[in-house]
């Protein structure tokens, strides 16, 4: 009985971290993010002069979105240990990864199709530019999901010794509100909700990091408990 | 539970073993024991609200306008700032059809067959509300986000929206070829046989959609009476009947199947679900 198999999924999340803080150092394009308020003149402007950078950053995206992958389906398999009547909260938290994952991986074809030929008509760079930005947000809907079923299946959770501690289910509904006013960022160009506002791009993403990490060791803390307890396949 | 129930639920397969028998689970703090399978099930009329807000009034996306509206009547449609409040409202609601498909999938999972069914499923839930959902509706926000775009660009943007959502079987026949089959092999009888017939039906009918690729005027495009109409007048009705029964296979389902009564001897590994 080991939890090997279970470890090795669990660590790549470290690895998108690593992966995540290389593209932050290493190709600052979206630090600060441009403002939707660019023309698209300014905008293809913008793709011209940090070419390099933006390319590294789609590349990255690329891998950090699939390295996320595990630590979410590491999370689904410990919700299915949780007793609840069903697994339909398991359920909707896998499609609900699913289409956030897609969402994000069309974000970053926009952007990548954008800088593969930064010489086309500045309406067509402006066009993948907000359509990325468009699709860059929604998974904000899907991590609300996913975070509401987890809390959910942890309060119904009828184990005399539960999976998740409790507080991860109030930590969980927490990380689902602070995503909410990222969704309102298509009705502003400007202000804290904008694309590039506080609100809809520094705090989101500082929230997702944050929450990636604690659950990252939370899921460590689980993997080792069940091994303890019951013993696992690998 | 019996045997006969579940195909493939390794961890509570102990027949013989009564609710009552051995000792029980933590006694849950909840009463209705099936509260997780409600919660999501009445996710579902939000999200069709929701959706319906989102199609109809809001951005009068739908009923479909014509494949060929002039330009100056695409460009007004495009711009109108409504289309952007329909964007907000599809990006916070779209992970609730997850939700409710996950609710198919649970019935699925106490069908007589295999698990290949509900995973195909899964699949094409997943790929659905991107393809047929947000993508659609993002192409018309785009066009109010910057009104400034070339009417040309617009006019793309516009076939766009409508041939993804309209276009867009494959995923849903996928899924409902696999609930409608599930039905028909079924033994369990979760649900009657003839909604079994009425979901093949339904999606024999969501084909037609294929020519809307094609057909830019007549029956067969987008707005057109067999390619559109008559998939909805099919389609609205089925999905209605669909989720009550389902609400009523969740009522029928009986206690013993619920990992959260039986009794922990009845799961040897304390496993609770399996997928």
């Amino acid at each position: 009985m080991n939890n090997k198999g279970q470890l090795l999924l669990l660590w790549t999340t470290p690895v998108a971290g690593i992966l995540f803080l290389i593209a932050y150092f290493m190709f600052p394009a979206f630090a600060p993010p441009m403002s939707p308020t660019m023309t698209p003149e300014q905008v293809a402007a913008f793709f011209k002069e940090h070419e390099a950078s933006i390319r590294g950053v789609i590349i990255y995206g690329n891998l950090i979105g699939a390295a996320l992958v595990p630590l979410f389906a590491m999370i689904a398999v410990q919700m299915l240990r949780v007793i609840n009547s069903s697994p339909v909260f398991a359920y909707s938290y896998i499609i609900a990864t699913g289409v956030g994952l897609t969402a994000f991986i069309l974000a970053d074809f926009a952007w990548g199709v954008a800088i593969f030929r930064p010489d086309r008509d500045p309406q067509l760079i402006s066009l993948l530019n907000d359509m990325a930005w468009f699709f860059f947000i929604a998974p904000a809907g899907c991590i609300i999901v996913q975070n509401l079923c987890l809390a959910g299946s942890i309060y119904l959770d009828a184990r005399p010794q539960p999976v998740f501690p409790r507080w991860v289910a109030h930590f969980n509904i927490l990380t689902a509100v602070l995503m909410v006013p990222a969704a309102f960022s298509v009705l502003h160009k400007t202000g804290p909700l904008a694309f590039d506002g506080s609100l809809s791009f520094t705090l989101r993403l500082l929230t997702y990091v944050m929450y990636v990490a604690v659950m990252f060791f939370v899921l460590l803390g689980i993997v080792n408990r069940e091994v303890e307890n019951e013993g696992v396949a690998a | 539970m019996s045997d006969s129930v579940s195909v493939d639920a390794p961890g509570i397969k102990a027949p013989g073993i009564k609710a009552s028998s051995g000792v029980r689970q933590g006694e849950p703090w909840y009463k209705n024991k099936k509260l997780d399978q409600y919660l999501c099930f009445w996710s579902v009329p939000i999200f069709y609200t929701l959706f319906g807000l989102v199609f109809v009034p809001l951005s009068w996306m739908m009923p479909p306008r014509s494949p060929d509206s002039s330009m100056a009547e695409i460009v007004a449609f495009m711009q109108s700032e409504n289309l952007l409040f329909a964007c907000v409202i599809l990006i916070l609601s779209v992970g609730l059809a997850a939700v409710g498909n996950a609710v198919y999938m649970t019935q699925m999972r106490r069908m007589t067959v295999s698990p290949a069914f509900r995973f195909a499923f899964m699949a094409g839930s997943i790929t659905g509300p991107v393809v047929g959902c947000l993508f659609p509706m993002f192409c018309f926000g785009l066009g109010a986000f910057r009104p400034d775009y070339d009417p040309e660009i617009l006019a793309m943007l516009y076939d766009f929206g409508y041939l993804s959502f309209i276009g867009c079987l494959g995923c849903f026949c996928l899924m409902w070829s696999m609930l409608g089959l599930s039905i028909l092999l079924d033994k369990n009888n979760i649900l009657p046989k003839w909604l079994g017939y009425y979901t093949v039906w339904q999606f024999v009918t969501e084909l037609f959609a294929a020519t809307v690729w094609i057909a830019k005027t007549g029956p067969f495009a987008w707005d057109g009476l067999l390619a559109f109409w008559f998939n909805m007048v099919l389609y609205v009705p089925w999905q209605i009947i669909v989720y009550f029964y389902i609400y009523k296979a969740i009522q029928n389902q009986p206690e013993h199947e619920l990992p959260n009564v039986l009794p922990v001897k009845a799961q040897p590994m304390l496993q609770g679900n399996a997928l």
